[in-house]
């Protein structure tokens, strides 16, 4: 990383001069006090356009999930054609092949999405989805949507219906904003609620993608197919533009600076510091990975009822259920102990799960600023 | 013709011929070369188009319908790359109308840095500042500015702003400019009407 930053430091140099002098007061270098480019208001009031939905051909939730800003807020905030609508194109054609004939374009400790459903299994090398974000796939005969901003480090499922999303090219909070090809709404991929469009307030069914390493997921998966590189594009799969992650350098370390000032700054934490996070109905909940991994399981206590986090040693993955007493369960050598001491694989636990994925610590506090933090 | 129109004919017409003669001899069409090569690779470098990457090996993939593909945008001044050719030492992405931009800043880069050499060696006969030419290495560095905006971004280190955002699309066709500028310039220094080799300086 510390090469390709050097070769475009005189570019830098450059455009530094030239924003100088339009007099910019915003630019200059991060100093880690960051601005808020939002003000949070009492959440979203703006309900969904049932014939809209209707009409579309995306599935549509039931219910809206929770966002924390008004939706003009929010617009407001977008920062608009960074790059072309499509400039980083979406993968639409995707191949697959099995994990014995990928030889050694994925080396063990890099990263890649994996999604395990309709009896199918599926692995999405980081590699290629940074270069193309949203990979419109079909999983166990059902279309989806494979999706990874690489700015805020999260890696997010969706059901498309008989559409395709795609890259719109703009940014809200640093974080991918998508568009879908029948009814050009736009999506933040976290929100997962349109804040634009004739479909804005609504929200996408979501599923889980996990965020593991190759040689993991070979070993969890060993009958997986992984997406190939015949994407349809020309792309030098074997760069990162914005970093490392085996080792983590560039922007992906965990001190490095945003690119983007988010909705709301925080900084009792790392701006990347990766969480396990939630937003239920009854307040959205980060917890560290770092923390999960050091216990094994986590409780969070809410009124009413408990969340229980479950680290899973094999894909070094976070789980989130909902559960009456998390207090009672616990964890050794990998395996979750409920309260009758049986043990139980940290993926399959007999409770109800809770939708959660990862997230740099910026771009959750950033969406969710009344999120409660765990570590 | 007004006196301005007049002025800006003549002086066209003066970058012409100063162009010509820099081409006509061996030694300036070598600086001219050898500057225009590896500002080539420069410029490919810092758009992403080209990694040095020892062990890539030799092998090269063209995509489907390669014609449509080269005229889709993925930036501003960007356009897709229609192949990945992996030749040993590196790894090339062939955007053609990229390369086009790149091989038509390279001549004007080349260009300007010639008629800088022309200045440097025989600074009696040209009368050119030595330091027009370097000037040449200002839009250079600044016609860069193609590959996408994020990464530009990351490496200034700063937070997004409309400004610089609205700035980006611009540094190309600003960089362009310049090169142009600093090429009429410094032949505008060059005595033509004399000749430009000749003994007396222009001015």
């Amino acid at each position: 990383m510390d090469r390709r930053l050097s070769r475009r430091g005189a570019l830098a140099l450059a455009a530094v001069g030239i924003v100088g002098c339009l007099g910019d007061s915003d630019s200059g270098p991060y100093d880690g006090n960051g601005e808020s480019n939002a003000t949070t208001t009492g959440g979203m009031e703006t309900t969904p356009d049932d014939d809209a939905i209707a009409d579309s051909p995306l599935p549509i939730r039931d219910g809206q999930l929770p966002v924390e800003y008004e939706l003009k807020a929010l617009r407001e905030a977008v920062v608009r054609s960074v790059v072309p609508q499509d400039g980083i194109p979406a993968v639409d054609g995707p191949e697959f092949e099995p994990v014995d004939d990928v030889g050694d374009r994925i080396r063990d400790g890099d990263p890649v999405f994996g999604v395990r459903r309709g009896g199918e299994a599926k692995a999405y090398p980081q590699s290629i989805l940074v270069h193309h974000e949203i990979v419109n796939d079909e999983i166990g005969g059902e279309p989806v949507a494979v999706t990874y901003c690489p700015l805020t480090g999260t890696a997010m499922g969706f059901e498309r219906g008989d559409t395709t999303l795609g890259v719109s090219g703009h940014l809200l909070n640093s974080n991918l904003v998508m568009y879908d090809r029948a009814d050009e709404s736009y999506w933040p991929q976290m929100l997962a609620t349109a804040i634009e469009g004739d479909l804005e307030a609504a929200s996408l069914l979501e599923f889980p993608v996990v965020w593991t390493t190759w040689e993991r997921w070979i070993e969890a998966y060993p009958d997986s197919t992984v997406l190939t590189e015949e994407t349809g594009y020309a792309r030098d799969y074997d760069g990162d533009p914005y970093g490392t992650y085996n080792p983590k350098t560039g922007y992906y370390g965990e001190d490095s600076d945003w690119m983007f000032d988010p909705l709301q700054a925080d900084d009792s934490h790392p701006p990347k510091q990766v969480f396990l996070c939630s937003r239920p109905e009854d307040g959205p909940l980060a917890i560290s990975l770092e923390a999960l991994r050091e216990h094994g399981v986590y409780g969070i206590d809410r009124a009413g009822h408990d969340y229980l986090a479950a680290y899973d040693p094999e894909l070094e993955f976070g789980r989130l259920y909902r559960t009456e007493d998390a207090d009672a369960f616990d964890y050794e050598d990998g395996a979750v102990i409920d309260p009758d001491g049986d043990r139980h694989d940290p993926t399959d636990l007999a409770l109800e799960a809770v939708y959660a994925y990862d997230a740099m610590w910026f771009a959750w506090k950033g969406f969710y600023p009344s999120t409660t933090v765990h570590d | 013709m007004t006196d301005s129109t007049a002025r800006l004919r003549r002086r066209l017409h003066e970058t012409v011929l100063a162009s010509r003669v820099a081409v006509r001899r061996a030694d300036s069409v070598g600086v001219a070369f050898a500057t225009a090569i590896a500002y080539l690779f420069g410029f490919l470098w810092a758009t992403n188009s080209f990694t040095v990457r020892f062990g890539a090996g030799f092998s090269w993939r063209l995509v489907d319908d390669p014609f449509t593909r080269a005229l889709e945008r993925r930036g501003p001044t960007s356009f897709e790359p229609i192949a990945v050719v992996d030749a040993g030492f590196g790894t090339v992405l062939l955007a053609p109308i990229d390369l086009g931009i790149g091989i038509a800043l390279s001549a004007l880069v080349g260009l300007n840095v010639a008629l800088a050499y022309l200045a440097l060696v025989q600074p009696a006969s040209c009368g050119i500042g030595a330091g027009a030419g370097a000037a040449a290495a200002v839009p250079a560095l600044l016609s860069g500015s193609v590959c996408c905006a994020p990464v530009v971004l990351l490496v200034l280190g700063i937070q997004a702003s409309g400004a610089l955002l609205t700035v980006l699309p611009w540094l190309l066709p600003l960089g362009a400019a310049l090169l142009v500028g600093s090429l009429v310039y410094v032949a505008g220094k060059v005595g033509l009407e004399r000749g430009p080799m000749d003994s007396e300086p222009n001015r």
